[in-house]
């Protein structure tokens, strides 16, 4: 490279507007099409294409170009504009410590200058894990408040697939790679190497590498104590904070969708009231039931039968006149149904009871027989089953 | 034979179509005696308790339509209103008290008026004010004041509801 430092910088300074346009086209789009530079560099009226080139700030690709690493790396961390990381690109971190820390274990007696090399590479490691680390949790944790905030007014439906594709696909692995107790993590890892530091930061023959071991003890105690607080902060606040915008938006989509077609759509069961009431379901039907029977009312009329044949009355003086002269009966009610079959054609049940009362006069005398004996008198239809009861003679009866 | 306490508060409450609370006697005992009264229910009513952590209730095949469809479209009106007042819906509806001054404003300046002026319990004011009275009836609410009132954790039930909408669409979707 031709250029000083110094005028690389200040080119840079100059000519910041046009850099931060063509980084954002990188971000957005992953490279910088041959017309988009073109059109920016017209925008604002500076022919710097060739010194892009010549600094080597951009290279070509086929037809268009692409910011180099080393300046899209300090132009993200100027603008703390990092995309969120795969975790897959962060696992790859656990390879090269744990390859590098195998082979310092491995050649822990062998050459001191490989030695001390591994150790270099492997603070330099776990620093880039580290600053990787850090910055995906801050992006994450920046888009996943634009995203509560709604800022790029993105529809209800893309919020829930974006939580939910930064929670699968980011938080939880991530998380994952930060977790202590998983004994495949970089952060277990990490923890393992510190307890050997430990014991060779104190107790090692060469002076050099002692005092490498205890630079990266204490670097790792910071990296794991940083590590524990990133990972606090992804489930924390940032796992709870995305879960809720996922929350939300699903049901705020539910109910956007509810609303589409209110009456439409099943609802959820709720119980009918059940209440002790004098009504029933029935009550009005049955209420009316009773009504229309007054609604067409119409007179009736009920003719009385004419009774044509003529009362009867009991003639007790006849009767007991004639049960004097028949005296003693030997079977009164016998007596009874035989004389009124004399007087008439047709003998009804009362014609019968009414002669039966003579039997109760009081100037009568009854023998009612040592042992009861019954016997059956037809009347019309009717066999009735009667004592049987002798008259003897008349107790003043003159 | 031996009833549990509050048996017969259990009972009327339930069969009453209101929600039982964490914060209930009742809902207690009932969690308590979750498996016989699930039986009692079902032996005498062919109802069917639905005991969750949230809150109690009991489900029969003769539902209140169209209360349960006005309800759900009141919360669905007013978490889209908090949403678009910039308001975290779930967080206020949860946690918050509400003024009927407020829900009158969300109701009178909604974008779904005419969903609301078609709907008999909801259309105006009286109306609202007697539909809040009804969901205080069901401890979907819990009246603080005159004109006050917070949501019990009864109106999960509903949230649950618009939750599974979305999710039986995605599950239609993927079939």
């Amino acid at each position: 490279m031709k250029a000083e430092p110094k005028t690389i910088l200040r080119f840079l300074l100059e000519h910041y507007e046009v850099i931060a346009e063509l980084f954002e086209t990188q971000a957005n789009e992953g490279i910088i099409p041959h017309e988009v530079l073109t059109q920016t560099i017209a925008k604002h009226e500076s022919d710097i294409r060739s010194q892009l080139l010549e600094y080597k700030i951009l290279s070509p690709v086929n037809d268009n170009y692409e910011i180099r690493t080393v300046y899209y790396n300090l132009i993200e961390f100027i603008l703390s504009e990092f995309k969120p990381m795969l975790p897959e690109t962060i696992e790859k971190y656990h390879t090269s410590i744990a390859e590098l820390f195998r082979k310092i274990k491995e050649n822990i007696n062998g050459d001191k200058v490989t030695l001390s090399q591994r150790l270099n590479d492997l603070a330099i490691e776990i620093r880039s894990f580290y600053e990787m680390v850090e910055r995906n949790t801050q992006s994450l944790l920046q888009e996943t408040r634009e995203l509560k905030a709604n800022v790029k007014k993105i529809d209800y439906r893309e919020k829930i697939v974006r939580a939910s594709r930064w929670i699968d696909e980011y938080i939880l692995p991530l998380n994952k790679i930060l977790d202590i107790n998983h004994s495949a993590s970089v952060a277990n890892k990490l923890y393992e190497i510190s307890e050997y530091s430990n014991k060779y930061r104190l107790n090692f023959d060469d002076e050099n590498s002692r005092q490498q071991f205890e630079r990266l003890y204490f670097q790792l105690i910071q990296v794991n104590d940083n590590l524990l607080r990133q990972s606090k902060i992804l489930t924390n606040e940032l796992l709870p904070l995305i879960e809720r915008i996922r929350t939300e938006s699903i049901i705020l989509t539910g109910w956007i969708t509810f609303l589409k077609n209110p009456y439409k759509r099943k609802v959820p069961k709720l119980l009918k009231r059940k209440e002790v009431s004098v009504y029933s379901n029935e009550t009005f039907f049955n209420a009316s039931e009773i009504f229309e029977q007054f609604k067409n009312e119409v007179d009736v009329y009920f003719e009385e039968d004419v009774v044509d044949s003529e009362k009867w009355i009991f003639d007790k003086d006849h009767y007991t006149k004639k049960l004097k002269d028949n005296l003693p009966v030997e079977n009164f009610f016998k007596w009874c149904s035989t004389t009124l079959k004399e007087d008439y054609k047709k003998v009804e049940i009362e014609k019968f009871f009414a002669l039966t009362i003579l039997a109760f006069e009081e100037d009568i005398e009854r023998d009612y027989g040592k042992k009861a004996e019954f016997d059956k008198i037809k009347i019309n239809d009717l066999t009735l089953t009667v004592p049987k009861l002798t008259i003897e003679k008349q107790n003043g009866i003159s | 034979m031996e009833f549990p306490n509050h048996h017969r508060s259990i009972v009327e409450d339930l069969m009453a179509g209101k929600f039982l609370l964490p914060q209930d006697r009742t809902y207690q005992v009932l969690k308590e005696h979750e498996q016989s009264y699930t039986y009692f229910f079902k032996a005498s009513f062919n109802y069917e308790l639905r005991l969750t952590q949230d809150y109690a209730y009991l489900v029969s095949e003769e539902s209140q339509e169209m209360l349960s469809r006005d309800i759900c479209i009141f919360i669905a009106l007013l978490s889209y209103e908090l949403d678009r007042d910039g308001k975290n819906f779930i967080e206020r509806i949860q946690f918050s008290e509400f003024e009927i001054e407020e829900i009158e404003n969300y109701f009178t300046n909604s974008a779904y008026i005419d969903l609301i002026l078609s709907n008999k319990q909801l259309k105006d004011t009286d109306s609202r004010k007697n539909f809040i009275n009804t969901l205080n009836r069901r401890n979907i609410i819990e009246k603080t004041g005159d004109n006050r009132f917070i949501f019990t954790s009864a109106h999960k039930f509903f949230m649950d509801f618009a939750s599974d909408i979305v999710k039986y669409e995605n599950a239609e979707k993927e079939e």
